[in-house]
């Protein structure tokens, strides 16, 4: 009976879609004088086709490094998948049109740079989001 | 001070500046982003044909062939710093390792450039950028933002030039779900070869890309003086047979710098994250040196998670050659309708392949091509031996590339 359990339990985990990961919001220091944002606004940013708000206050952007939270934050805000995104940042870097994201090491590094940077923005699983940042968007 | 010593002296600032800042992060604890960036991107790709009588070459971008399979079409390796100087303005060098059209290797300086963020969405770049005559020409050489082995010569070898020695305005507007973007330009370049290269100079263009979702198209045109300069063999054999038939006139039509050229581009992507459509028409118009032409491809991809097979379309046709001469029948008229030949890259091809990205940031890529250069033309091949003796317009020609790209 546990087996059964246990391998009706399995075929379920199989079973569940991997996109229902956890909520990823969008995030800057807790002092950051920046206002909430659209995902719109966000897109544009994180496809480099944009870097400042409408009123010139310029934004500068982190990722995480590559795993799951990137790949989800992409994919929900851009409907992009890892190779389209990485296939569009290579064109983006190496042709000079837009400097990429700046890549942290870690949720702690990324919590430490948008503590020292007012204008940087990042994103994280929501349950990571603590009273160092304060949430300008939420996915989805 | 020349322009290349000025780039000289940029890149070593440049390389000195982040180097200071590498440290300084480094004793930092990295409590904040670094102020420099460093990438490269690279390809190790081989090329054979089944005949072994022609090289498969990419004119203007590589010399033709000294081994079999042939490394030289699409090998290379870029490497790129910037400096972010203050939140508006930023600095980028690239320099490239390729085989050239004369046959060095030798590294050469491909991006070099401030930018300055002049407005919301408005940015200047000044300095070495790329020439965007076409949709993928700015990201020709970084073959792993494309899917192919290499953009389609038919439609890529109409435009060799690389480089854009000037400056240029980027653009950015969103309105509703539509995204703008607007690139004009204005500048020169080079191009290398065996005793002699091409230039292009006061050249200038506009580019717009409209975007939205999963639907882009593009729309480019530039124009400008353009001088070839040749010093080689055929060109001097040619141009004593003309002065002796009293044709002296027709040399200034195949050498010189007299030359004005006009590069016009319509491009569609559609990309839903599982299919890929890549169309684009591209059209050279010259009023000497070389030939006018216009050029086409058709591209579809299906991904099945990291392997993408996909098929292409292609040709490129004559519209106008670049001189004429009466010579008297036999061998005169031989040599000229050769030189004329070789200067026209007129075929048409269809191509499979795949493209696997078994890494994150690494991809392999294996084509095979079916190429038919017109009858009048050498297409994107290149005679091993005697060119009197060795027949390519007319001939089907079967291509296999192999290649591995980067991005890191």
């Amino acid at each position: 009976m546990i087996r059964i359990a246990r391998a009706s339990f399995l075929a379920l985990a199989l079973l569940t879609p991997p996109c229902a990961l956890a909520q990823i919001v969008i995030v800057a220091g807790a002092q950051s004088p920046l206002p909430v944002l659209t995902a719109a606004q966000v897109e544009q940013f994180y496809l480099g086709r944009a870097h400042t708000l409408a009123d010139g206050v310029v934004v500068t952007l982190a990722d995480l490094p590559a795993g799951p939270a990137r790949d989800e934050f992409y994919q929900l805000l851009t409907h992009k998948n890892p190779s389209q995104i990485r296939a569009h940042w290579s064109r983006m870097v190496f042709t000079g049109r837009a400097l990429p994201p700046q890549e942290a090491g870690s949720v702690a590094q990324l919590r430490q740079w948008l503590a020292s940077q007012p204008n940087l923005i990042g994103y994280m699983p929501a349950a990571e989001a603590d009273a160092h940042v304060r949430v300008l968007l939420r996915l989805p | 001070m020349t322009t290349k010593r000025l780039l000289c002296h940029g890149i070593a600032a440049t390389l000195l500046a982040c180097t200071t800042v590498h440290v300084r992060a480094d004793s930092d604890e990295a409590a904040q982003p670094p102020r420099f960036e460093f990438s490269g991107f690279g390809t190790l790709g081989a090329v054979t044909t089944d005949r072994k009588d022609v090289w498969f070459t990419r004119y203007g971008v590589n010399f033709p062939g000294n081994s079999d399979p042939d490394f030289s079409p699409d090998s290379l390796l870029g490497l790129q710093a910037s400096m972010r100087l203050t939140d508006r303005n930023d600095i980028t060098v690239q320099v490239l390792a390729r085989e050239d059209g004369s046959e060095r290797q030798d590294p050469r300086v491909t991006l070099a450039f401030f930018r300055q963020t002049l407005a919301p969405g408005l940015s200047v770049r000044a300095g070495r950028v790329r020439v965007p005559f076409f949709m993928l020409s700015d990201s020709l050489h970084v073959n792993y933002a494309n899917p192919w082995v290499r953009p389609p010569v038919e439609v890529y070898g109409l435009n060799p030039f690389n480089d854009l020695d000037g400056i240029d305005l980027i653009y950015h507007k969103r309105l509703d779900r539509l995204d703008i973007e607007i690139h004009p330009y204005y500048g020169g370049g080079r191009i290398p070869f065996p005793q002699g290269s091409a230039r292009l100079k006061e050249t200038r263009g506009l580019n717009v890309v409209l975007s939205q979702g999963e639907y882009s198209l593009h729309l480019g045109h530039g124009e400008g003086r353009f001088t070839l300069e040749r010093g080689d063999r055929q060109f001097l054999d040619m141009a004593r047979i003309l002065r002796a038939t009293g044709q002296e006139g027709v040399i200034a039509d195949l050498s010189g710098t007299r030359g004005s050229t006009s590069f016009d581009s319509v491009g569609v992507q559609w990309d839903d994250g599982d299919w890929q459509l890549v169309g684009e028409y591209a059209r050279r118009k010259t009023n000497r040196y070389v030939v006018s032409a216009h050029g086409w491809y058709l591209s579809l991809g299906r991904r099945f998670g990291p392997l993408m097979p996909y098929a292409v379309v292609a040709r490129q046709t004559l519209d106008k050659q670049f001189a004429q001469a009466t010579l008297p029948a036999g061998r005169l008229a031989q040599l000229w309708d050769l030189f004329l030949t070789s200067r026209n890259n007129a075929q048409r091809s269809v191509t499979f392949g795949a493209r696997w990205d078994f890494a994150a940031h690494a991809a392999l890529k294996t084509e095979w091509t079916r190429a038919r250069p017109d009858e009048n033309s050498w297409g994107s091949y290149f005679p091993r031996g005697n060119p009197l003796t060795t027949r390519i317009g007319g001939r089907t020609f079967d291509t296999f590339s192999l290649s591995l790209d980067v991005s890191f």
